[in-house]
């Protein structure tokens, strides 16, 4: 019975879509249709460029911004505080509950879902209500670049989505030509405090350590976000860590290292903060962030004792 | 029930033990019940606290399975009837009762009608009027409307006799009927057993009171902490040597109106 | 027999008014008028699609989902010949989430997600039961111990899953734990087994009232009593496996709603059971209504709104009663 209902529901959804699609293509203007793969491999094309975007993630809405497409945006969860323009536009609920009502009320033409953070079945139901949707979710520095270039050219900014990923391509590649090859520096990157955790290789946090010369310590773990034990660190030894935090002002995290004098990191006073929105979003501010980075774990190795022989 | 079953000499038995040995737990000794109860007659199990006259009585209820031999009601296995027909034949009050829920009297004492009723079937003005009429019986009348909670120890037990009167079986198992009963409603529960008893129903109950026993019963169980049993008339079993030794205690044997009174003997 | 009639009469005019109130509110304003055209059949396409295809379809899984719980609980509490039993202290839910969650971090469609949650209850039913049926004594105090050590056991193995599971399926947890509506997808399964169950419990019903008497009074009064036990607990179980599966753990209806009608009607079943299922529907509809309005456009999982209208009312109730 639920199937045939939903042959139904989708049925209707496409012609629906028909109807949405032809009425696009006769607009006085007679826009090009769009095309486009998203993070899931899905085609999505649209008939016209959108106009009216929904973004589901606080760092979609800065991508969306950093395409020159920022004023498209007509809805957008809680905790878009980037950039400030972003403090106007009408909220439709939190990344993880979604209002389905102001959704639809906004009538969007694109709706740009994170498929590791939204609610499945919540996005599901977007879809099942006949709202084009692209699913981003970036999980290394060319896939970031890629969504500049294709969020820019859904949303009619394709030359601008194109020039910022070639910007952001080659900004981390002089990262990389400068930093890539020093000594490497083996780092505890701390994303929360109690518990403490810290992220594995998966994360681009984990690439960014990389391209600055660094060694994430616990990049083979199998969780992406994995728990530890404050003596798991203290074995490992790391030669600098790196905190992020809730707030921009979390020293206190690092003050915690602290007690531990025999700790390497801790003995060379190693112990950096880097401000968390600036490296835990996927947006082209993790350049900011990884810049930090790098000179964070160059101070590190300033202070080894051979380098003040 | 027929007249012609009041016509006949000897009535038919309504509830017959054979070789009926009660299954209590932790015990194996227990000598085995051949005995009928008829219409017309009033039994009293008399027995110390332990000797398992409540067992027994649950066990002719139907309600726990025998160690040992079988129960007929009127001639049909109690095992093999469905429960509902043993629920018109025969109603048991319990010595405690479980009042899980806040219910009123009424409430209580119509549930008597339960194994009359079909499944969709609700309570008619008749049930209402048996239920009515066994309140009185039991001097409840005017208390309909009160929560069970909020009745005393005699009056919550003089409900349960109610609710068997509604429940209009033809045999009665009572254990300890008289509990929780100052004097005067002792002797009204009775007399309704008797009066019922009189109409051709019958009736078993257990009684710590002997002398009540020797009065209302005209039949005697007597159930030894050892698992002994005997049986008999009530002029037969009522020897001073028997309940002597039934209860391990002396006796001071007297008589009023007739009947032999007991009294413990104090030193 | 009037008082039934009036009592589930003026309970279904209640209900209706709940579905009226979770369609014509939302976190977008419409006004009567615009409602009820769409009711009629007109109404912009928009607003169609607002009431039509997301407020109707949620608010009548929500009341079939607060009906099921609360008959649920009413079943368990005659079972139990205690008002503290719910599906919840029995543990039922507990091996429902189980089920759900697993089935969740193995990365399985919501179909399947529905089809574990209801395998965990039944699980944990017979756990529960075969348990404290074990040595043959069958008493609430027993069952009751037994359900609420099964329930803590499966707390712990949710602590655990959620400790383990990739940060990216924490948020879907947190919120089905909590209890939530939106994932509801068809209505209808719920409503059919609340339909068939309250049909079918309603000739039972006196059989009920006499087991709440307790099984030894019940059987001699003619009741079957171990079948029936089992019927129950069955029932029960299917009950709220179905009502997981629709919207996650919703605690406190299944509680609170026969509670208090018992508190205002009385204890008999073949009113309260009918009298649940609405009163469950109509709060559940209700909290629901308030979970999306609330902070709209902040969703809240209804279950906090079930927690936090009940508790006060109960406890209300509870004082009054004395």
């Amino acid at each position: 019975m639920r199937s045939k209902k939903h042959h139904v529901f989708i049925i209707s959804c496409i012609l629906w879509l028909n109807a949405w699609l032809t009425t696009g293509t006769a607009g006085p203007v007679a826009p090009t249709s769009v095309q486009v793969i998203d993070d899931r491999q899905q085609v999505v094309s649209l008939a016209a460029p959108a106009e009216r975007i929904i973004s589901l993630a606080p760092h979609i809405t800065e991508l969306l911004f950093a395409v020159g497409a920022g004023d498209r945006i007509v809805g957008t969860v809680s905790f878009s505080d980037y950039p400030e323009a972003a403090a106007d536009i009408p909220r439709i609920g939190s990344y993880k509950q979604l209002d389905m009502e102001s959704i639809l009320a906004l009538q969007p033409d694109l709706v740009v879902a994170w498929s590791s953070g939204n609610v499945q079945t919540q996005v599901e139901r977007l879809a099942q209500l006949g709202l084009p949707l692209y699913y981003n979710d970036p999980q290394d520095f060319e896939q970031l670049a890629l969504a500049l270039e294709r969020l820019g050219t859904l949303a009619g900014r394709a030359r601008q989505g194109q020039e910022t990923a070639a910007d952001f391509r080659q900004a981390l590649q002089m990262l990389q030509d400068r930093y890539g090859s020093r000594p490497k520096v083996t780092v505890f990157y701390q994303i929360w405090d109690r518990p403490l955790m810290t992220l594995n290789d998966q994360h681009l946090i984990s690439r960014a350590i990389e391209i600055c010369g660094g060694h994430n310590l616990f990049g083979d773990l199998e969780a992406m976000v994995p728990r530890l034990d404050r003596e798991v660190v203290l074995a490992a030894d790391p030669e600098a860590i790196l905190a992020g935090g809730m707030g921009e002002d979390s020293p206190h995290w690092i003050d915690e290292w602290r007690r531990w004098p025999a700790l390497t990191a801790t003995a060379r006073d190693n112990l950096f903060f880097i401000p968390p929105s600036l490296l835990q979003r996927a947006t082209p501010r993790i350049l900011e962030g990884t810049r930090l980075v790098c000179e964070a774990l160059e101070t590190a190795r300033s202070r080894r004792p051979e380098a003040s022989e | 029930m027929s007249d012609s079953r009041l016509l006949q000499p000897a009535p038919a038995p309504l509830l017959t033990l054979m070789d009926l040995v009660v299954d209590i737990p932790g015990r194996t000794d227990g000598a085995p019940l051949n005995l009928q109860i008829r219409s017309g007659q009033c039994w009293g199990i008399l027995g110390p606290n332990g000797a398992g006259k409540s067992t027994l009585l649950h066990t002719l209820a139907g309600l726990r399975p025998p160690r040992h031999g079988g129960i007929d009601l009127e001639g049909r296995s109690l095992q093999r009837l469905p429960r509902r027909r043993i629920a018109r034949l025969l109603g048991i009050v319990f010595q405690d009762h479980q009042d899980g829920f806040p219910a009123t009297v009424l409430e209580t004492a119509l549930i008597g009608r339960h194994p009359y009723l079909r499944p969709w079937e609700m309570e008619s003005a008749q049930d209402h009027q048996a239920a009515l009429k066994a309140l009185r019986q039991v001097d409840l009348a005017g208390m309909e409307t009160r929560l069970i909670a909020t009745l005393s120890g005699g009056e919550r037990q003089r409900l349960a006799i109610a609710t068997a009167l509604t429940q209009d079986p033809r045999i009665f198992l009572l254990d300890e009927p008289t509990n929780h009963l100052d004097l005067h409603h002792q002797v009204a529960v009775l007399d309704i057993v008797r009066r019922a008893v009189a109409q051709g129903r019958s009736a078993v109950l257990t009684l710590h009171d002997v002398n009540l026993a020797a009065r209302y019963c005209d039949h005697l169980l007597l159930m030894y902490p050892g698992g002994e049993a005997c049986w008999g008339t009530t002029r037969e079993m009522l020897v001073p040597n028997a309940l002597e030794r039934l209860y391990g205690q002396a006796l001071v044997t007297g008589e009023v109106e007739g009947v032999p009174v007991f009294f413990p003997r104090i030193r | 027999m009037n008082r039934l009639a009036l009592v589930l009469l003026s309970l279904l005019g209640a209900a209706c008014l709940s579905l009226g109130i979770a369609v014509a509110l939302g976190s977008v304003p419409l006004t009567p008028a615009e409602t009820l055209a769409v009711l009629t059949g007109g109404g912009e396409s928009l607003h169609r699609t607002l009431i039509l295809e997301l407020r109707l379809p949620r608010a009548l899984a929500a009341f079939a989902t607060g009906g099921l719980l609360a008959v649920a609980g009413a079943l368990m509490q005659v079972l139990l010949r205690n008002p503290l039993a719910d599906p919840y202290v029995l543990g039922l839910s507990g091996g429902a989430a189980v089920g759900a969650l697993l089935s969740m971090l193995a990365g399985l469609g919501m179909i399947m997600v529905s089809g574990a949650a209801f395998a965990g209850a039944l699980l944990s039913t017979l756990i529960v039961f075969g348990l404290a049926h074990g040595t043959g004594s069958w008493t609430p105090t027993r069952l009751l111990l037994t359900g609420v050590v099964v329930a803590a056991g499966w707390g712990a193995v949710i602590s655990f899953l959620l400790a383990v599971s990739p940060t990216t399926e924490l948020p879907g947890m947190l919120y089905w734990l909590m209890g939530d509506l939106s994932h509801a997808h068809s209505p209808w399964p719920a409503w059919i087994v609340l339909v068939i169950v309250v049909l079918a419990a309603l000739p039972l019903g006196r059989s009920l009232n006499v087991l709440a008497r307790g099984p030894l009074q019940a059987a001699a009064l003619g009741v079957a009593v171990r079948p029936l036990e089992w019927t129950l607990y069955g029932v029960a179980a299917l009950v709220t496996a179905t009502a997981v599966t629709m919207a996650g753990s919703v605690g406190f209806v299944g509680l609170i709603v026969p509670h208090m009608l018992r508190l205002v009607l009385g204890n008999d079943q073949r009113l309260i059971l009918p009298a649940s299922a609405l009163a469950g529907g109509i709060l559940l509809t209700l909290a629901d209504t308030l979970a999306r309005t609330l902070i709209a456009p902040q969703q809240l999982p209804v279950g906090v709104i079930t927690a936090m209208l009940g508790v006060p009312v109960f406890l209300y109730l509870l004082y009054r009663s004395r």
